[in-house]
């Protein structure tokens, strides 16, 4: 019998249901562990610096990526920071439009080297801009679980 | 064939149930450690070679772009092999192939597991790997293919338990040596048989522990090798194959990819009679029996001998032919990838004489490793010697 080239009925191959269950239960490491505490306990970012070519990891890393030197100086960088760049999202996971479109930015904190994303509040799309100065605005401490969710968003100010 | 390559640096975490450090931060411990211990750094470096097991174990989709940075892999050619379980041994292959075609002077080979992410237990990560209309839905897990096999080679040899319960006192109690092993404690054939059972053969103590860890090694070209060390320990053979990948259609008691692979590396290295030739041997014992196995397979005996060879002490660290002295996954731990290429790691330190309390007495000169995976039907094999 010739292979077809497509099924013209569903019921003409018999369907299996099948479901790849992954359950995980991570560590956020030793250089992670430091950074989510900081924000947890004292709502400041921690960025760990290196001597060799003055690069700050926002978040940390027990390494250098780039020289490989082994970290130990944890910095603490600002909470605010500059805009590089920003979108606004209209389409979720599964597809659909979203009821509420989402405006997500990546943010260079002050002190830091490298940039972290998160979501834009407070804020419409019309207002961004480039460039543009952006603060955290975190959980009220008493609801923080050490977790990038800590962070609300982050929130256009004047400083 | 090729250019000559020498392994000149090695690193290994210590292997534990559940570490802290991300897999990230353990692949830079282990890599760190391998510079390190050979006076390079990571500029001199050409390319990196990771191997880590499936993505489920630490619960992170392309794991080897994931792994990259702390492997040392920023802005150089690099790539991540996967052959399951022979993947620690097959990451030298792929390591020794960069550097032997010529492409590369020096390749840092780095492996890692995080198996402990993985809820409620990694053994459920197995179960999408089985066919998912004729296996799946009976819910298998991998100790079915191990328990089959395991009562198979049993009876086709009339082995006792306590025959094979042997191999597990012998690498656990090697394993009290080794400073980086998660099991430290000593064990007698008693406890094993009193262990419970798994999947009858298969009792608790029969098999290696769940882990996290990582390991790495560093191989040059001969003309850097002779720079950096005056103890280079060269790669004279490596092999690989594969039997078919349908589980149910193999020889339970024979496991001819090893002897396949085993062939392939024995050419290379010119190795006629591995009984005679080879004078220290790492096989891969994920399972007390795998190892009596691996030996037929790796042809250091006939086919149903190994029982006996471990019996009569030959197998011991200071027998004639010593197996397993690192300890093996059944006493350092079964971190997969990592695990494989601590055997490795073994080897280059033994036939330094760097091993400490582990040291073979007897001068070993050249020592095979293997080891084993994916359906458990591909081999993997490297032959080092000084």
């Amino acid at each position: 019998m010739a292979m077809k080239e497509r099924l013209t009925k569903a019921d003409e191959a018999k369907p299996w249901y099948g479901e790849l269950p992954v359950e995980s239960l991570y560590t956020a490491g030793i250089a992670g562990e430091k950074f989510f505490r900081s924000i947890q306990e004292k709502g400041v970012f921690l960025g760990s610096k290196c001597h060799k070519c003055n690069m700050v990891y926002v978040p940390p890393k027990i390494y250098c990526e780039q020289d490989f030197e082994k970290l130990e100086d944890y910095v603490e960088v600002a909470d605010c920071g500059s805009l590089e760049s920003f979108t606004c999202v209209h389409i979720g996971l599964d597809g659909k439009r979203l009821l509420e479109p989402m405006i997500v930015g990546l943010i260079n904190l002050d002190g830091a080297s490298t940039s972290i994303v998160h979501m834009l509040g407070e804020t419409t799309v019309e207002e961004l801009c480039m460039g543009m100065r952006v603060c955290a605005v975190f959980k009220p401490k008493n609801k923080r679980e050490g977790a990038i969710t800590d962070i609300l968003y982050f929130k256009p100010t004047k400083q | 064939m090729g250019n000559r390559v020498a392994i000149v640096g090695a690193g290994m975490t210590k292997f534990v149930r559940r570490a802290q450090e991300t897999g990230k931060e353990l692949c830079y411990e282990a890599a760190k450690m391998a510079l390190d211990s050979c006076d390079m750094n990571l500029d001199q470096i050409d390319a990196v070679a990771l191997g880590t097991a499936p993505d489920t174990f630490d619960g992170v989709h392309m794991k080897g772009e994931y792994l990259s940075d702390g492997a040392g892999a920023f802005g150089k050619p690099y790539m991540r092999s996967y052959v399951g379980g022979g993947t620690g041994v097959f990451s030298v292959a792929q390591g020794w192939y960069h550097i032997a075609s010529g492409l590369m002077d020096t390749c840092l080979v780095i492996c890692e597991e995080k198996m402990s992410s993985y809820r409620p237990h990694p053994q459920g990560a197995f179960l999408t790997i089985f066919d998912h209309t004729t296996e799946r839905p009976l819910k298998p897990n991998l100790l079915w293919i191990f328990a089959l096999e395991m009562n198979r080679y049993m009876s086709t040899y009339g082995l006792r338990k306590e025959d094979i319960a042997l191999v597990a006192v012998k690498n656990k109690n090697n394993a009290l040596d080794h400073p980086c092993a998660q099991i430290a404690k000593a064990v007698t054939v008693k406890d094993i048989l009193n262990s419970e059972v798994l999947a009858w053969p298969v009792q608790r103590l029969d098999v290696s522990p769940v882990s996290d860890g990582a390991v790495a090694l560093i191989l040059t070209n001969e003309t850097i090798a002779r720079r950096v060390t005056n103890k280079p320990v060269w790669i004279e053979g490596v092999g690989w194959s594969l039997e078919t990948s349908y589980w149910t259609n193999r020889d339970l008691c024979y496991p001819r990819y090893v002897e396949e692979a085993a062939r392939m590396a024995y050419k290379m290295a010119g190795v006629t009679c591995p009984r005679q030739q080879i004078h220290v041997a790492e096989p891969y014992d994920p399972f007390d029996y795998k190892e009596l196995h691996h030996m037929e397979g790796l042809m250091l005996c006939g086919k149903g001998e190994a029982p006996q060879m471990t019996v009569d002490g030959i197998t011991q660290r200071d027998g004639e032919l010593p197996v397993c002295p690192s300890g093996g996954l059944l006493g350092v731990g079964n971190p997969i990838a990592a695990a494989g290429l601590m055997k490795v790691a073994e080897l280059f330190w033994q036939l330094r004489g760097e091993a400490g309390k582990r040291q073979i007495a007897r001068k070993p000169k050249r020592g095979v490793a293997q080891a084993w995976g994916d359906l458990m039907q591909v081999g993997t094999v490297v032959v080092v010697g000084i």
